[in-house]
């Protein structure tokens, strides 16, 4: 996919993309919204839209903030994710991780 | 400003797991002459343990892929001397973390129909992986640290030292 014509929510993420594509590994940017909560009439009530699909590795990634408030938020909708739809792979990435990653990368 | 440095596994440690890794080849590859296959530049030192290690015949060879900063993305910037087909290669990486760089490898050359194909690292950063990737030989588990020594460097430095270090305060931030 092409980097550039992504509007990123954060520029970890187009880090990300920039990584993926140096190392010609395909990727989709937020391509599925998954229900994971549910109403007492079982319609969706709450949904969670991960970040990044890898289809070779049939793989998803959310990139995390730092903050431990957003980020036990982020945990539960993974939890929720995992619970709802087990068959889904996800990874979680701090955005410090994607940043470092890059930074080890380039002075190695 | 002088960077710090912490042991992680001493000169010892590393021959003794060189001697396993190079024991478990041997009897993986019995019969065969496996071809191993460094990455370099990183890899160099461990690969030349690695071969003598090894108590059956086999040959290497050494490839080399672009850093993350190419703008053509990765390639292979030194490829095989000699083909690969039919023959039962054992990549030697250094370290692997996110996967990625490996997958590339792997992927290029399964194209090129090797009889086997298999993975050797002296480090293994686990919890940065994105490609899963199957290990078949793997020296030492680290956490999130930069390593510098037995071949590996920080911009060029440290090559030469014999130990493995955690490099600076890495992660600092």
């Amino acid at each position: 996919m092409a980097t550039s014509r992504i509007r990123f929510a954060h520029p970890s993420e187009e880090d990300l993309a920039k990584l993926l594509d140096f190392y010609r590994i395909g990727w989709e940017y937020e391509p599925r919204c998954f229900p994971i909560t549910w109403g007492a009439h079982g319609d969706p009530v709450e949904f969670f839209t991960p970040d990044f699909y890898l289809p070779e590795y049939d793989l998803y990634i959310e990139v995390t903030v730092v903050k431990p408030k957003l980020q036990t938020r982020k945990n539960r909708k993974v939890r929720l994710l995992q619970q709802s739809h087990p068959g889904v792979r996800i990874k979680l990435l701090k955005r410090h991780d994607v940043e470092r990653l890059c930074e080890r990368l380039a002075v190695a | 400003m002088t960077a710090t440095r912490r042991l992680l596994f001493e000169q010892d440690a590393i021959a003794a797991r060189v001697a396993e890794l190079g024991a478990e080849i041997a009897r993986d590859y019995a019969g065969k002459t496996p071809m191993l296959l460094g990455v370099l530049n990183a890899a160099a030192v461990f690969l030349a343990d690695l071969t003598r290690a090894i108590p059956i015949p086999a040959e290497f060879d050494l490839i080399a892929v672009t850093k993350y900063n190419d703008r053509e993305g990765i390639r292979f910037e030194k490829d095989t001397t000699h083909s690969i087909e039919g023959r039962h290669i054992v990549i030697v990486e250094d370290t692997i973390d996110t996967g990625m760089t490996l997958q590339y490898i792997v992927k290029t050359l399964k194209a090129r129909n090797p009889a086997s194909l298999a993975v050797c690292t002296l480090l293994d950063r686990p919890g940065s992986r994105i490609a899963d990737i199957d290990i078949a030989y793997r020296g030492f588990e680290i956490p999130d640290v930069y390593v510098v020594g037995y071949g590996l460097d920080y911009q060029g430095r440290f090559r030469e030292l014999p130990a493995l270090y955690a490099h600076g305060d890495w992660p600092a931030k």
